[in-house]
């Protein structure tokens, strides 16, 4: 039955809810006696706070809590560095940190309690760049940031909240040996993810005392063990939800909405509900950090890529959060899908007195395959090479060493860029040019798999199951593909298998809606169930049919021996006979955590675990640039993917369709733009510019499929590796349309308009 | 500022409620008829999750006053099902793919109605700049796009048969 409902385009299995607006989301839910919760940020970006008084608020009538930090008990939480606080204590670290809080019985009551709770400030110098922050004399942002724990081998200093140092190879070697070295620096700018619906919470305690938050969370474990943690309670008491969630790229990770708003609950003794307008979600959740990369390349007369020295510098904002992580991933992955037998990268994650920066979608690799796919072309520019000739000398095969000590698996960059080629019809649009109009390439790899992953699988009596899992569905179809995988493995139907997800209380552990990770990881131990309870399943059926196992077949809701499809029982009978005779309920387990069989050579400071696997992609885009005006207008992308095997080849079109849209605004037109006060300027969507339908350009999308033997039926995902191509391939386009390269983004019409007015100077 | 008491014709039922005059359509909806369906994205009129159609046109119900609303006709996405029928945009918009997170759905379902509604034939430009004010951050708008432009052709084969 192999085949019969991996690779199908099926429709989400949630849509529908979602079409009719039946779909709760966090925001929507509603207890009784439920309180509004609203959240009192900084005035300054730095300064200590010499004293806060919350007596008018308490007064107000309607006023249930109000917090500080002194209702929360002192632990300083983090994903790699333990230096974060629910609200601020004794210093604020940021424009709009959180203060202070407060529940009441309704949002202007709320509004208003919060204009009376006065906060006194002793105004501390601040720093805004990451370059000023590096200097021995900046102002230091955290004082005693020796004591906070880290979860790695960290290396840090002054303002430097990680310094990772990784190689391989010899670098004075390769630098020695090459014919020319390219030196380029670049500047990508911070920009928000922009999922539509903001961040959410509802908070209750029950009589118990366990705590039960509803969340707009991507990882609800990781919710779960940090509100334990801030909270200091036992992870038995807390239980964390997410129904659907609106849309995260990244930007829903980080648990500290959840902590303020049980802290209000416990105090209060209601539900608290606590919801961010859409300012809040500019001024203060974790928006992709900006990079500055310098990346110095040496090669061979003959285009041979033999050397390179990288320098990334991550601007952390307050707190390190994923910041941290996102550098040191782009250490790594400014490599490229190419061949380097010599490299070294360095990365520095850097606090400034800005909002603290997070993960949007790629983690790193964008900002990083933005600069060095842009340095690929200066190169074969200044090799008299074509750009796509350049790349094919250097592309990487398997087995080929990252400077983390990763080998490279499955590669397949080979083949999307060939594709990508032929679909773009390249060497005719490069060698017959049209003026005004350019093409552009961006080749791209990253990792896929990553920590842990568990589900269970029941049986109905009925002959139906379900899948218990910890991935929150955050848009991308998982829940969909989760069932799918489960039907092909147990032989059934798709309509056959449902799923639970998103609930810490009815599943086992699962890291989350991440980095490219569920189809790979909780894929696998869907697999894995669905294997467990097939044996299950034959077991019973081997016995009723006086059969051996090996001889057992699945097919039309039967078990029968092959060969004799007509005899044999229903699948709903030997789910009966399991609960009611034969040791009870048949439950299937699985759990996967992929370990790569690589060892690694993690170098100094480097936090992040090795990967099992990796995805590759090549994106070409034509533009069409208005020299008048500086206006950019992409006309077409084709995008190649090699994503192992597509479960739902409509979902992966759909998430491939999604990563070029965000990408563009990468490029072209997004930027949050903090003022010297450490304000975002343009807190809006309008003034932030978000890709609007009428923005987008033809899109030719082409799904290539190389199994990996590692990961369920051979699909490895596609999150966020669009969005890592796109802008390159863009990038490189401008450049090819203007003859000049601008290397900050976004290539806003100004920026276009300055570089063409200094070239013709 | 007193409480005013309006009348809101809503996907053809019609509800006496008692609201301040500054509340928008949106929370009157959302907060007092329940009617989550109705999605709140910026509260600014720049996202246009919050689409509802007021007397056939759609409309951002976070730019507009309830009191404004009274007497009026609103059709919000738990109206377009009618007898338990799905809308064929619904059915188009599932079929296609067009929904991810399904936060923009809502609105942007209200938005292709306003426009089929108008233009039985839309071209494709026509549909995007008809949804141009509704921002998706899944889809790159190319499945919504098909689904409109599919049920814009389901609706015209019902028309004819």
């Amino acid at each position: 039955m192999e085949g019969a409902v991996i690779g199908q385009s099926v429709p989400r299995l949630d849509s529908p809810a979602k079409a009719i607006g039946k779909a709760d989301f966090t925001a929507d839910l509603r207890f009784q006696g439920m309180l509004q919760a609203k959240i009192l940020g900084s005035k300054h970006a730095h300064a200590r706070i010499s004293h806060i008084d919350t007596t008018l608020a308490e007064r107000l009538p309607g006023v249930q809590a109000v917090i500080t930090a002194k209702d929360a008990p002192a632990v300083r939480y983090g994903v790699y560095l333990k230096d974060e606080v629910l609200l601020a204590r004794e210093k604020v670290c940021y424009l709009e940190e959180p203060v202070a809080a407060v529940a009441a019985v309704d949002e202007d009551c709320a509004s208003e309690a919060l204009a009376l709770i006065r906060v006194e400030y002793e105004p501390l110098p601040a720093v805004f760049d990451p370059l000023e922050a590096m200097q021995p004399d900046a102002a230091l942002i955290h004082q005693d940031s020796s004591s906070y724990k880290a979860v790695f081998p960290s290396v840090r200093y002054g303002n430097v909240c990680m310094y990772t140092r990784i190689e391989h190879g010899n670098v004075e070697e390769g630098l020695a040996a090459a014919d020319l070295i390219v030196e380029d620096t670049f500047c990508t700018q911070p920009v928000h993810q922009c999922y539509l619906e903001p961040h959410a919470v509802v908070a209750l305690f029950d009589a118990s005392g366990k705590l039960t938050v509803w969340s707009s969370t991507q990882q609800v474990f990781v919710s779960q063990a940090t509100l334990a943690e801030v909270l200091q309670i036992p992870m038995t008491k807390v239980r964390v939800i997410n129904t659907y969630l609106g849309g995260g790229f990244g930007g829903k990770l980080n648990p500290w909405l959840e902590g303020i708003a049980a802290l209000l609950a416990r105090k209060s003794a209601r539900p608290v509900k606590l919801v961010f307008n859409r300012l809040e979600e500019f001024m203060a959740t974790q928006p992709r950090a900006p990079f500055i990369i310098e990346l110095k390349t040496g090669v061979k007369r003959d285009g041979r890529i033999v050397v390179r020295v990288a320098k990334i510098i991550g601007d952390a904002g307050a707190y390190a959060d994923h910041a941290l992580g996102e550098t040191a991933q782009a250490a790594v992955r400014v490599q490229g899908p190419y061949k380097i037998p010599h490299m070294r990268a360095e990365g520095f994650c850097v606090y400034t007195n800005k909002v603290n920066f997070g993960c949007y979608r790629g983690y790193g690799v964008p900002q990083a395959v933005f600069a060095a796919e842009s340095q690929m072309d200066i190169i074969a520019e200044r090799l008299g090479l074509d750009p796509l000739a350049f790349r094919a000398i250097n592309l990487a095969e398997d087995g080929d060493l990252l400077p983390s000590g990763e080998r490279l698996r499955c590669v397949s960059i080979k083949e999307t860029m060939q594709t990508a080629a032929e679909r773009a019809d390249w060497m005719e649009k490069r060698v017959n040019k049209v003026a005004g109009r350019g093409i552009g390439i961006g080749n791209a790899y990253t990792n896929t798999g990553m920590l842990a992953s568990s589900v269970f699988l029941r049986s109905n009596e009925d002959g139906t199951f379900q899948i218990f899992s910890g991935v929150v569905d955050i848009g991308t179809g998982a829940n969909t593909i989760l069932c799918q995988i489960a039907a092909e493995e147990l032989g059934v139907p798709l309509e056959d298998v449902s799923i639970v997800s998103g609930d810490t209380d009815m599943a086992p552990y699962d890291l989350g809606s991440i980095a490219t990770r569920v189809t790979y990881d909780t894929g696998n131990a869907v697999r894995l169930a669905a294997m467990d309870v097939k044996r299950q399943l034959f077991e019973i059926a081997a016995k009723r049919l006086e059969a051996n196992i090996e001889d057992l077949e699945i097919g039309h809701r039967h078990i029968y021996v092959k060969g004799s499809p007509d005899k044999g029982v229903t699948v709903a009978e030997i789910c009966q006979h399991g609960l009611y005779v034969e040791g009870g309920p048949i439950v299937g387990r699985g759990k996967f955590l992929g370990v790569p069989s690589f060892k690694t050579q993690p170098g100094e400071g480097y936090p992040l675990d090795p990967y099992p696997s990796f995805i590759f992609g090549t994106h070409i885009a034509e533009v069409e640039v208005d020299k008048d005006t500086g206006q950019v207008k992409v006309l077409r992308i084709v995008a190649v993917h090699d994503l192992g095997r597509a479960i739902n080849p409509l979902a992966a079109m759909a998430q491939i369709e999604g990563g070029i849209g965000q990408g563009l605004g990468y490029v072209l037109t997004e930027r949050m733009i903090f003022n010297e006060e450490g304000r975002v300027l343009n807190p809006t969507l309008l003034d932030y510019k978000v890709p609007t339908a009428l923005d987008m350009p033809q899109m030719e999308v082409v799904i290539l499929e190389y199994p990996d033997e590692l990961a369920p039926f051979g699909a490895k995902g596609i999150g966020e590796l669009p969005q890592i191509c796109a802008p390159a391939a863009v990038a490189n386009a401008v450049a090819d349309a203007i003859g000049v390269r601008i290397r900050e983004l976004p290539l806003t019409a100004e920026k276009i308009l300055e570089a063409l007015r200094q070239d013709s100077v | 500022m007193a409480k005013q008491q309006i009348r809101l014709k809503v996907n053809g039922e019609t509800y006496e409620i008692l609201v301040e005059p500054y509340i928008t359509l949106l929370e009157a909806l959302r907060e007092e008829l329940r009617l989550t369906g109705t999605k709140k994205g910026c509260d600014l009129g720049d996202c246009g999750t919050c689409t509802v159609l007021l007397e056939g046109k759609a409309v951002n119900s976070c730019l507009v006053l309830a009191i404004d609303a009274r007497d009026k006709e609103v059709t919000t996405v738990e109206g377009l099902a009618q007898g338990g029928k799905m809308h064929p945009l619904q059915e188009a918009f599932i079929e296609h793919g067009a929904i991810q997170c399904g936060y923009c759905t809502p609105g942007m379902l209200l938005s292709a109605k306003a426009l089929l509604d108008m233009n039985e034939h839309p071209s494709e430009e026509e549909v995007r700049a008809a949804i141009a004010g509704n921002l998706c951050r899944c889809t790159g708008y190319v499945r919504i796009v098909e689904a409109i432009l599919a049920a814009a052709e389901s609706l015209a084969r019902r028309g004819n048969g």
